[in-house]
């Protein structure tokens, strides 16, 4: 190339770091900023320091959930087992742990090897069997449901109406150092999944695989133990929220993780990680959990009726949506 | 495009050469879906008498076929709607908070004669058709994935039928409910016959054709000359439309209103529609498929409960039914597809 020709204007490094994906992830805090403030308006208050802890422990439970179906979105599926997954694990750590701290351990344990199982049962139906990830994983969250309704009959076994353990509801409720355990233990699942992803060779192999099975396996990726791998780890994520949610909430209930399924999705769309794969990062999921449980939280202070937040909701979730969630033009 | 090469005049005619043959074996990879979605109903209906008669030891009479027609109407309702946007590559996830919507208004307002019975049919056909509507405007010109459009409308629309009904309670007026049920014979299967007519009669329409064009390949569609935006827009009216009188005929066949009466159909016509062959990336599958879906799985669980399955299985099995129908046809796809 001669030096007269005209090179490209190189961008600057400020507009490189902060691309459009990025962008998004500031965008969404930026939201939850307004919100906070929205609800302080509405309700003087409502954005003191325990007031914004408490929003942000209830998000903990969607951003855990949220973690799995990040890494299912950006391969371009989907988890459609999320609720009784989470609800499977939540009963099975009841009934193992049946009350002793002693048996806590274990039931932790058995609860999020049920999750990984339901999670690699689901990759291997897409991965190997080819069938769509919309059905394998909804016709899983009917497994999961008879299963857990079925083995404990309606949730009326002697184990699974048991309180959760003493040191399990106190690490969920309790405080370390003037903050909520479970945020703490949300901040290091935060720590732990954005190293994975942007700085391990696995994180690379997700992205690859989301922009483009074919070429990802051309350039020698396995495919399928990557697929297989991120739903057995979104079935973990969601036992792990179910186990959380049990010693939140004081026990295991039928239909606990329903809320879960379109709440999880909508975090991962609004924190800007494009549904069909390839492109987002957990930290946008993390301000999508948070945008949610703030916004549902600032509707309860204006004491909305229920219909009228349901409303609410789903506009908020379209108007975010057309703000910045738009495909490309197809002119 | 290589259904086109198969399927254009050019390919010899008269004799039978390697080309006809090619094109049978596509016209049977085309049907093959549809055609084990009918041997799926079939089959199931066959376990179905015989649960029946070892159980009961007689055969199910015309009460028990009013029976299944009447519990498969919304669904079957509802997974054609479905099956129209999927077909587009799109997906309707606010089908259930039309259903708690039309279910709740057909509850309140259909009663009181014919005139303005007839009157509150239409109105909340339309008022489907507006959802709908809304679903298709975001995503054809506010081009936002379907997945998400009626993920944020499925919230607004269960909102209202909160709204206009907040706790369950109304009933469709007893004349209306024959037009639907009869506990004396299948009449509800005559319209399931003319849904299936008309979608066999649809189907070759200019919008059906638009519909499989979009859904097949859009960038081609576009360079024919298929107005893809606007068969996008019309497609989530008519899945608004046949959500709304899914929700209409829910509420004429159990005994009253519910505001969340429609939830579940939100996936379960998804289930319906793909166990009857319609493929989620969009161009194949039809109508007939679909209400053959909601057929099985309604004699599905008429089969668990002569199968004497404890109801709390019931999912379990469902679940089961839903992984193994749509791998095992799956993996006979692509072995026809190996061996084409």
């Amino acid at each position: 190339m001669s030096s007269t020709a005209e090179t490209p204007p190189t961008p600057s490094r400020l507009r490189t770091t902060l691309n459009p994906d990025r962008r998004k992830i500031i965008y969404g805090f930026a939201a939850v900023v307004a919100l906070f403030v929205l609800g302080d308006i509405l309700k003087p208050g409502f954005a003191t320091a325990s007031g914004i802890q408490q929003v942000l422990q209830v998000s903990s439970f969607v951003g855990l959930v949220a973690a799995g179906q990040t890494f299912v979105i950006l391969v371009g599926g989907i988890d459609l087992s999320v609720p009784w997954v989470l609800n499977a694990a939540a009963i099975v750590m009841i009934a193992q742990a049946s009350g002793s701290n002693g048996q806590l351990w274990l039931g932790i344990v058995v609860a999020l090897a049920i999750g990984l199982a339901f999670g690699v049962v689901n990759g291997l139906g897409i991965a190997l069997l080819g069938v769509p990830a919309v059905v394998m994983t909804l016709g899983m969250n009917g497994i999961a449901q008879g299963l857990s309704l079925g083995v404990t009959h309606g949730l009326t076994c002697s184990g699974c109406t048991k309180p959760p353990p003493m040191t399990l509801v106190n690490l969920m409720t309790g405080k370390t150092g003037g903050i909520y355990t479970s945020l703490l233990i949300w901040l290091a699942v935060i720590a732990l999944v954005t190293f994975v992803l942007s700085f391990t060779t696995f994180g690379r192999r997700v992205y690859a695989v989301g922009n483009s099975q074919r070429v990802s396996h051309l350039a020698g990726v396995n495919v399928k133990v990557v697929t297989v791998a991120l739903y057995g780890l979104s079935g973990v994520f969601a036992a792990m929220a179910g186990v959380a949610l049990a010693g939140f909430g004081g026990g295991a209930t039928v239909g606990m993780g329903d809320p879960y399924l379109f709440q999880s999705i909508a975090a991962v769309v609004i924190g800007g990680t494009y549904i069909l794969g390839g492109r987002g990062h957990y930290l946008g999921t993390v301000a999508g959990a948070i945008v949610l449980t703030t916004l549902v939280s600032v509707l309860l202070a204006t004491n909305a009726p229920n219909y009228a937040r349901d409303i609410v909701y789903g506009v908020v979730i379209l108007v975010i949506l057309l703000l910045y969630g738009r495909g490309r033009s197809e002119a | 495009m290589l259904e086109r090469a198969l399927l254009s005049p050019i390919s010899g005619r008269g004799e039978q050469g390697p080309r006809q043959l090619a094109r049978r074996r596509q016209l049977v990879a085309q049907n093959a879906p549809l055609v084990v979605a009918v041997v799926l109903v079939v089959g199931m209906l066959a376990i179905y008498i015989v649960l029946y008669a070892i159980s009961l030891s007689a055969f199910p009479g015309t009460f028990e076929a009013a029976s299944i027609t009447d519990h498969a109407i919304p669904l079957s309702l509802a997974a054609v709607g479905q099956t129209m946007v999927i077909l587009t590559r799109g997906i309707d996830l606010s089908v259930g908070g039309m259903m708690d919507l039309t279910n709740a208004l057909a509850a309140l307002k259909i009663q009181g004669g014919f005139l303005t019975e007839a009157l509150w049919t239409v109105i909340i056909l339309l008022i489907g058709a507006a959802g709908g509507l809304l679903n298709g405007l975001l995503v054809a010109f506010g081009r936002i994935q379907p997945i998400l459009v009626t993920l944020g409308t499925l919230s607004i629309f269960q909102g209202l039928a909160l709204w206009v009904l907040p706790s369950p309670g109304g009933h469709v007026a007893t004349g209306y409910t024959s037009l639907f049920l009869n506990p004396n014979a299948p009449s509800a299967l005559l319209w399931v016959i003319l849904l299936g007519l008309a979608w066999v009669a649809f189907r070759r329409s200019r919008l059906g054709v638009q519909i499989f064009a979009t859904g097949n390949d859009e960038q081609s569609a576009r360079a024919n000359s298929v107005p893809v935006i606007r068969t996008r827009l019309l497609v989530y009216v008519l899945g608004g439309t046949l959500a709304a009188g899914a929700g209409v005929a829910l509420a004429t066949t159990s005994t009253g209103g519910d505001a969340t009466g429609g939830d579940v159909f939100t996936l379960s016509s998804i289930a319906a529609a793909v166990i009857g062959g319609v493929s989620l990336f969009g161009g194949r599958g039809s109508a007939v498929g679909a209400i053959c879906g909601a057929f099985v799985l309604t004699v599905l669980i008429d089969i668990l409960f002569f199968a004497n399955v404890d109801p709390l299985f019931q999912p379990f099995f469902q679940g089961l039914f839903l992984v193994l129908a749509v791998g095992a046809s799956t993996l006979v796809g692509r072995y026809l597809m190996r061996r084409r």
